[in-house]
């Protein structure tokens, strides 16, 4: 009993940490396709946390949607996933600090992770505590795949042979 | 060979063998982080570079804008009162009906000097028509037309509401002309989207300033707040500027 137990978790393991995986893939494209096209709008949803001088502030809203990209397509093709894994965990325990920052000064401002964000609409209350806890969910998921970093469709599988 | 002997052969293959896949996951491991850092900074690097690709577009700036071609003077008052606004941002247009006129009428009586800044900051906005963009663009060239005050006031008077498509340019020229502004020029420069290019870098000069929203107010070159980060009320805003002239 106890064994086949085992090796049934054994098997579910991989395919809990492809939809992880996958999940992960998918956060990323999406909130670098919405900010990619707009850089200007970007750089201003980086200023608005003001914890950088605009200049800075530019060049990290430049370069930012471009990495989560990268980010998100090197995670779908599972190339050195517990690498990716790390550095999503790391980006999201930054983010979560950013959010965290500008709630605790009182900014008023979209959190800018999933649109190039800035300055609220008249009438738009914060969302800090749901993108907080949104984040700590995505952050939980990168540690479920640094944890456990072999999954299935990956690249990772192909070149390190079976599991 | 005795059954010992093979016992002790096979168990060293297979140690053997659980080297060599260890070796070749060490060797996998290293080479695909080492791939996964090229691509990031390759990705990191194509996001640096539109950065420059960004100064090398041609602004054409209106000739009548003052403070590094940003703004849009009334008056010539003593005290410097800068206003940056977005056409289509809600609390702008209540900033204009309640404290606008007040704030005209410092200007006419040469109290203050009134410079308009229009920025973009509110496109997302707009359906994808870009309508802070189009609607400041138009108010560079209505300033160059000479009918900048007009054209503003106009504009918020007609202000649309977020998330809706905004004016199209062809609802912006037919006001314009409501107001006078009919001249080849001016039709011209608001089809063209002529100073589209300037409200970008208008609006990149706002925010290098550190100004995150609109309306943004300075009087004498700080900004002022209302009560938690609130827009001013104009009492509070006369009475700043009454302070400023001293």
């Amino acid at each position: 009993m106890e064994t086949s137990r085992q090796s049934r978790t054994a098997v579910a393991w991989p395919w809990i940490g492809t939809a992880a995986r996958l999940g992960l893939a998918a956060v990323w494209l999406v909130a670098g396709a919405l900010k990619v096209g707009d850089p200007a709008a970007s750089a201003r949803a980086v200023n608005a946390y003001q914890l950088m001088p605009y200049d800075t502030a530019e060049v990290v809203g430049a370069v930012q949607p471009f990495l989560e990209i990268a980010l998100g397509l090197l995670l779908l093709i599972g190339l050195s996933t517990r690498l990716t894994a790390a550095i999503s965990a790391l980006l999201m325990a930054v983010f979560i600090a950013g959010i965290a920052s500008a709630w605790a000064r009182g900014l008023r401002i979209d959190c800018g992770c999933f649109s190039s964000g800035g300055e609220l609409a008249e009438g738009v209350g914060t969302a800090y505590g749901v993108d907080i806890l949104r984040d700590l969910a995505f952050l939980a998921l990168s540690g479920l795949l640094v944890w456990r970093p072999r999954t299935r469709l990956s690249l990772d599988g192909m070149l390190m042979g079976k599991l | 060979m005795s059954k010992g002997s093979k016992e002790r052969a096979a168990k060293a293959r297979q140690i053997v063998a659980e080297q060599k896949a260890r070796e070749r996951r060490r060797t996998v491991t290293l080479w695909t982080s080492v791939a996964v850092v090229v691509v990031l900074f390759i990705a990191g690097l194509i996001g640096y570079r539109t950065l420059g690709g960004q100064d090398d577009r041609t602004v054409t700036t209106p000739a009548s804008a003052v403070d590094e071609g940003t703004a849009f003077a009334v008056g010539s008052g003593p005290v410097t009162v800068d206003i940056y606004e977005d056409f289509m941002c809600p609390a702008c247009g209540n900033f204009e009906s309640t404290t606008g006129p007040t704030l005209k009428q410092l200007a006419d009586s040469g109290k203050i000097t009134l410079r308009f800044h229009p920025v973009a900051i509110l496109d997302r906005f707009s359906n994808g028509t870009r309508y802070s963009t189009r609607a400041a663009a138009a108010a560079a060239a209505a300033a160059e037309a000479g009918k900048f005050t007009e054209f503003h006031e106009v504009l918020f008077a007609n202000r649309p509401e977020e998330n809706t498509d905004g004016l199209t340019d062809a609802k912006i020229l037919e006001l314009a002309s409501g107001i006078g502004l009919t001249s080849k020029t001016f039709t011209t420069a608001v089809n063209e989207g002529t100073y589209r290019t300037w409200v970008e870098k208008a609006t990149e000069t706002f925010a290098a300033r550190g100004y995150t929203g609109t309306p943004t107010i300075v009087v004498n070159g700080e900004r002022l707040t209302g009560p938690d980060d609130t827009v001013p009320d104009t009492a509070l805003l006369t009475e700043t500027i009454e302070k400023a002239a001293g």
